[in-house]
C-alpha cells in the first residue's frame, strides 16, 4: 500500500483496520464472526503488523493484552457473542489496565442476520468500566480507532470499540492515507507486580483505581468533542448514537442533536444541558435502552423506548414510525406501500457438494438426539435435514450432549461439531466427556476450514491467516491423547462406510470420537468433479430430495440435476433406491 | 415540527440469489456513483450469503448521504437478477421506480414454485419494468457471466449519471483479463437500455 490520499467507498470493517493501522496498532488477534470477521483480513495487508487469528476470542484478547504490556499497541476483534468468550479477561483487563494502547472491537448484530442472540455490548463497558466508543459512519470508524488508542493509554484502561452489522457492512465514501500517526510513545515492558498480577492484594487496590479513573472518564466525557451537539432551527432534541444517528438524522435534519460518541461513560451533564436547551428530547438507540437509562437515574427528562422498539434493527421506516408517534413528525398519510407479496421463502442450504450432507441424512435415518453447534452445519437442522436438536452457543455441542447422555437412557446422544468450533471451545468438553465417563458418540465435521465466515484458516488448515504453512492439528491423534480408545476416521463420500461407523458407535454403550475428514467445497479452494445425471430409470421416490442438495430439483415428476450446481460428490448416487438411475457421465 | 421530507437522495435496490454477483454489481454502481460526484452509501449483509440464500444490496447517492439503507416506497431502480427477488423488493417500490429485471426463476429446494403466480404477480407490479431473458444476449455475446454487466447496461440509461462514470467504474472493479468482455456486455446492455427508453415504459419487453 502507498501512503498518498485515496479517496475511496470502504466498509467500516476496512475503516476500523486503517484506523488501527494509523493509529500505530502493530499487533491484532480475534476469532472470526459475522459481522467482525473481515477486520484483520485487511489489517494483515499493511506492513510491519503482526495479525493473527486466534482458536477463541478469549486467547485473542488474552494475546492482544500480553501484546499491550509488551509495549505495542494492540486490539482484538469479534462478534458480539464472541465478548462473552473473551469477558474473562476483559472484566480483569479493567483493574490490570494497559501499557501500550489496548483496544477490544466487538461487533454486534442487531437483527441477528447471522447470529443466535442479539444482546447489547453496550452493557460491557458498564459492567466492566471501561469507556466505549460508537462510530456511525465508515470516516468515524476510522478515526475513532485512533482516537481509542490515545483514549486507552491516557487512562490506562483497554478501550472498547463497538461497531453493528450496518456499520461493519455498509460502504461510504473515506477519504484517508495510509500514513502512521506521529504519536507513537515508547513503552517498555515492565515487571510491575502490583499492576499485572491480580491477586487479592493487588486487586483490592486496583479495583478502587478503576473507581476512580471511571470517575475522571466521566468528567472527561462531557468534556470530549467526541461527544457533540449539531445544532438545528427546530425546537426538539434528538440524543443518539451509531447508526440511529443516520436515520434520525436523514428524517429530521432540523432538529438539534446530541451524537454520543464516547457511549460509556455517558456525557450526562453535557445532555443535561442540551436537553434543558430544547423543548422535548427523544432518544433514538438500538437494541436496548442503554443511553436513557443512564439519563433517566441522573434525572434527565428524556423519552426513548416509548416510541422506538427493543429488539431488531432500527431502520428509516421504523425511526420514522417512532417520531410521528412521539409527534416529531406529521403523519405521512399519501404514501401508499406496495404489497409484500407471499412469497416462498429462499433459505440457505449447504452447498451442492458439502461434505456435512451425508453426515446429516445419515442422521436423519439413525434419529439419534443431536445436540448441535455453531458453524454451517446448523443448516443440518433445517427440514427436510432436520438432524440437529440443539444450537446454543459455540462449543456447547459435546458439553450438552454429555450432561444429556448421563441423566437419561431413552434417547441416543450425538453430539457434532466443526472443526473451527471444536478448537474454539470444545475440546474441553471432549476431555470432559472423557474424564466422566460419558457415552456418548462425538462427530466432528472436520472440513480444514472456518467455513460459515468466509474461509478463515483454523488450527486443522495447515496455514494461518498470513498464509505459513504449518503441520495440522490432527483431532484424531489429539483424541487418542486425551485417552479416548474409540476414535475412527470416515470419508463421508463413502456413503456406506460412514452411515456404518456412525451407526455402530451410536448403538455401543461407550465414549466414540468420529472424525469426519472431507474438505470444504469452497475453501480453500472450490472443488468440482464431473456432474451426475439422473436416468430414465428414476421412479420419482423423492428420496435424494431428503439431501436437501441445491443441484437437485424435481420436474415432471422426475428429479434433475443441475450440472452446472452439481460438484460429483455422489451422494444423492448413494441414497438413491433404484440401481442406475443416478449414474456418473 | 419538522417535515421528514426526503432530501435529495436517489436509490438502487440490488437484489437476487448468492451467487449471482449482487455484490460486485452494486460495488460498480457505487462506484460511478462517486466518480459523479455524489455521496454513496451502500450496505450489504454476509453471513450466510454463499450457502444459495436471498442476497440484497441497497445503493443510496446523492448530494449527503446518511442512512445506508432506504425506506419502504422509497426505492429508485430494482436491479434484479431473478423475479422471485424482484417480488421481493415490491415493498421498496413506488410507480416511479424503474426496475431491471433478469427472466429467470432460481429454484428453492423441496419447493415447487407456481410460475404463474409469479409471473402474473410481477406483470401486476405498478412500475416501469425491463423483464428481459439477458442470459441470451450473454450467450450472444459468448459469456454467460456478463448477465450483470449487460443489465448494468441498461440500469445507467435510466441513472442521472454519464454511462462514462460506469464504464470508469468497470475498468476500476472488473479484473482485467475478463475487462474487454465486460465493456462490450455493459454497451451492448446501453443499446437494449436505449431501445426500451424510447418505447412505451410500462410494456415489458421480451
Amino acid at each position: 500500500m502507498d501512503d498518498r490520499t485515496t479517496k475511496a467507498i470502504i466498509s467500516g470493517n476496512e475503516a476500523v483496520a486503517i484506523g488501527a493501522y494509523k493509529g500505530n496498532a502493530h499487533f491484532a488477534s480475534g476469532y472470526p464472526g459475522t459481522p467482525s470477521s473481515e477486520i484483520l483480513d485487511y489489517f494483515k495487508q499493511f506492513k510491519d503488523v503482526i495479525a493473527q487469528w486466534a482458536s477463541n476470542e478469549k486467547s485473542g484478547l488474552e494475546a492482544a493484552l500480553g501484546a499491550s504490556i509488551a509495549g505495542t499497541r494492540s486490539f482484538a476483534t469479534m462478534k458480539h457473542v464472541g465478548l462473552n468468550v473473551a469477558a474473562d479477561p476483559l472484566m480483569t483487563s479493567a483493574y490490570t489496565g494497559v501499557n501500550a494502547g489496548l483496544v477490544v472491537v466487538t461487533a454486534d448484530d442487531p437483527g441477528m442476520h447471522s447470529s443466535q442472540n442479539e444482546q447489547d455490548n453496550r452493557y460491557y463497558a458498564k459492567f466492566a468500566k471501561l469507556p466505549m466508543l460508537e462510530p456511525s459512519n465508515e470516516y468515524e470508524a476510522m478515526a475513532f480507532m485512533q482516537y481509542a488508542f490515545v483514549l486507552s493509554e491516557k487512562f490506562d484502561l483497554p478501550s472498547i470499540m463497538r461497531l453493528t452489522t450496518r456499520i461493519s457492512h455498509s460502504l461510504g465514501i473515506v477519504k484517508y492515507d495510509t500514513r502512521r500517526l506521529d504519536n507513537e510513545k515508547i513503552f517498555k515492558m515492565k515487571k510491575d507486580f502490583q499492576k499485572y498480577v491480580m491477586i487479592p492484594s493487588n486487586a483490592i487496590k486496583k479495583h478502587k483505581s478503576l473507581l476512580k479513573k471511571i470517575e475522571e472518564l466521566e468528567i472527561y466525557s462531557n468534556e470530549s468533542p467526541i461527544n457533540r451537539i449539531i445544532k438545528g432551527r427546530s425546537s426538539v432534541g434528538i440524543i443518539t448514537s451509531g447508526v440511529s444517528y443516520n436515520y434520525a438524522k436523514e428524517l429530521l435534519p432540523d432538529a438539534h442533536f446530541f451524537k454520543v460518541g464516547l457511549t460509556y461513560p455517558m456525557p450526562v451533564e453535557k445532555i443535561k444541558n442540551f436537553v434543558e436547551s430544547v423543548d422535548r428530547a427523544v432518544v433514538i438507540e438500538e437494541l436496548e435502552p442503554f443511553m436513557e437509562e443512564e439519563l433517566k437515574i441522573a434525572g434527565v427528562k428524556v423519552e426513548g423506548k416509548k416510541y422506538f422498539p427493543t429488539d431488531g434493527e432500527l431502520n428509516l421506516d421504523i425511526v420514522k414510525n417512532g417520531l410521528e408517534k412521539c409527534g416529531f413528525l406529521k403523519k405521512d398519510k399519501s404514501k401508499v406501500i406496495f404489497e409484500d407479496f407471499e412469497l416462498p421463502k429462499r433459505p440457505p442450504a449447504l452447498c451442492p457438494g458439502c461434505p456435512h450432507r451425508p453426515v446429516f441424512d445419515i442422521l436423519h435415518s439413525l434419529k439419534p438426539y443431536v445436540t448441535g453447534d455453531i458453524g454451517c452445519y446448523t443448516l443440518g437442522a433445517i427440514a427436510p435435514l432436520s438432524a440437529m436438536h440443539t444450537t446454543v452457543c459455540m462449543g456447547a455441542s459435546i458439553s450438552m450432549g454429555i450432561g444429556a447422555s448421563k441423566v437419561q437412557d431413552d434417547e441416543k446422544i450425538v453430539s457434532i461439531i466443526g472443526d473451527s468450533t471444536f478448537f474454539h471451545t470444545g475440546i474441553q468438553p471432549l476431555v470432559d466427556a472423557y474424564m466422566n465417563n460419558a457415552k456418548l458418540t462425538i462427530i466432528i465435521l472436520d472440513n480444514r476450514i472456518t467455513a460459515m465466515t468466509g474461509g478463515q484458516p483454523n488450527p486443522s488448515s495447515g496455514f494461518n491467516l498470513n498464509n505459513k504453512k504449518f503441520e495440522p492439528v490432527k483431532i484424531a491423534s489429539l483424541a487418542r491423547t486425551i485417552g479416548i480408545k474409540r476414535v475412527f476416521e470416515v470419508d463421508q463420500y463413502n456413503y456406506e462406510e460412514t452411515k456404518r461407523i456412525i451407526e455402530r458407535e451410536i448403538n455401543i454403550d461407550e465414549l466414540s470420537v468420529i472424525v469426519a475428514l472431507r474438505p470444504c467445497v469452497l475453501s480453500p479452494k472450490k472443488i468440482k468433479d464431473e456432474p451426475l445425471v439422473v436416468t430414465d430409470k428414476c421412479i420419482g421416490c423423492k428420496r435424494c430430495l431428503r439431501i436437501a442438495c441445491p443441484a437437485i430439483d424435481f420436474v415432471n415428476n422426475k428429479a434433475v440435476i443441475d450440472a452446472d450446481l452439481c460438484t460429483g460428490c455422489n451422494v444423492c448416487k448413494s441414497v438413491c433406491p433404484v440401481e442406475g438411475a443416478i449414474i456418473n457421465v | 415540527m419538522c417535515n421528514g421530507s426526503k432530501m435529495d437522495i436517489k436509490s438502487i435496490l440490488f437484489a437476487g440469489v448468492g451467487g449471482d454477483g449482487i455484490i460486485t454489481a452494486s460495488n460498480v454502481a457505487a462506484m460511478a456513483c462517486m466518480l459523479a460526484g455524489f455521496d454513496v452509501k451502500k450496505s450489504e449483509i454476509h453471513g450466510m450469503s454463499q450457502r444459495g440464500g436471498s442476497v440484497s444490496a441497497f445503493v443510496r447517492f446523492g448530494e449527503k448521504v446518511y442512512s445506508p439503507t432506504d425506506a419502504l416506497g422509497q426505492v429508485n431502480y430494482l436491479f434484479a437478477t431473478e423475479k422471485i427477488e424482484a417480488l421481493r423488493a415490491n415493498k421498496y417500490l413506488n410507480t416511479a421506480s424503474i426496475g431491471i429485471i433478469n427472466d429467470r426463476i432460481v429454484p428453492i429446494i423441496n419447493q415447487e414454485i407456481d410460475t404463474e403466480y409469479i409471473d402474473k404477480k410481477l406483470e401486476s407490479v405498478k412500475i416501469r419494468k425491463i423483464v428481459k431473458n439477458f442470459a441470451e444476449d450473454a450467450l450472444k455475446l459468448g459469456n454467460p457471466k456478463v448477465i450483470n454487466t449487460i443489465m448494468m447496461g441498461v440500469l445507467s440509461c435510466y441513472m442521472p449519471l454519464e454511462k462514462e462514470y460506469f464504464t470508469e467504474a468497470i475498468n476500476k472493479i472488473i479484473p482485467k483479463r475478463i475487462l474487454t468482455l465486460n465493456l462490450d456486455a455493459f454497451y451492448e446492455g446501453i443499446l437494449i437500455g436505449e431501445n426500451t427508453r424510447n418505447k412505451n415504459y410500462s410494456r415489458e419487453v421480451n
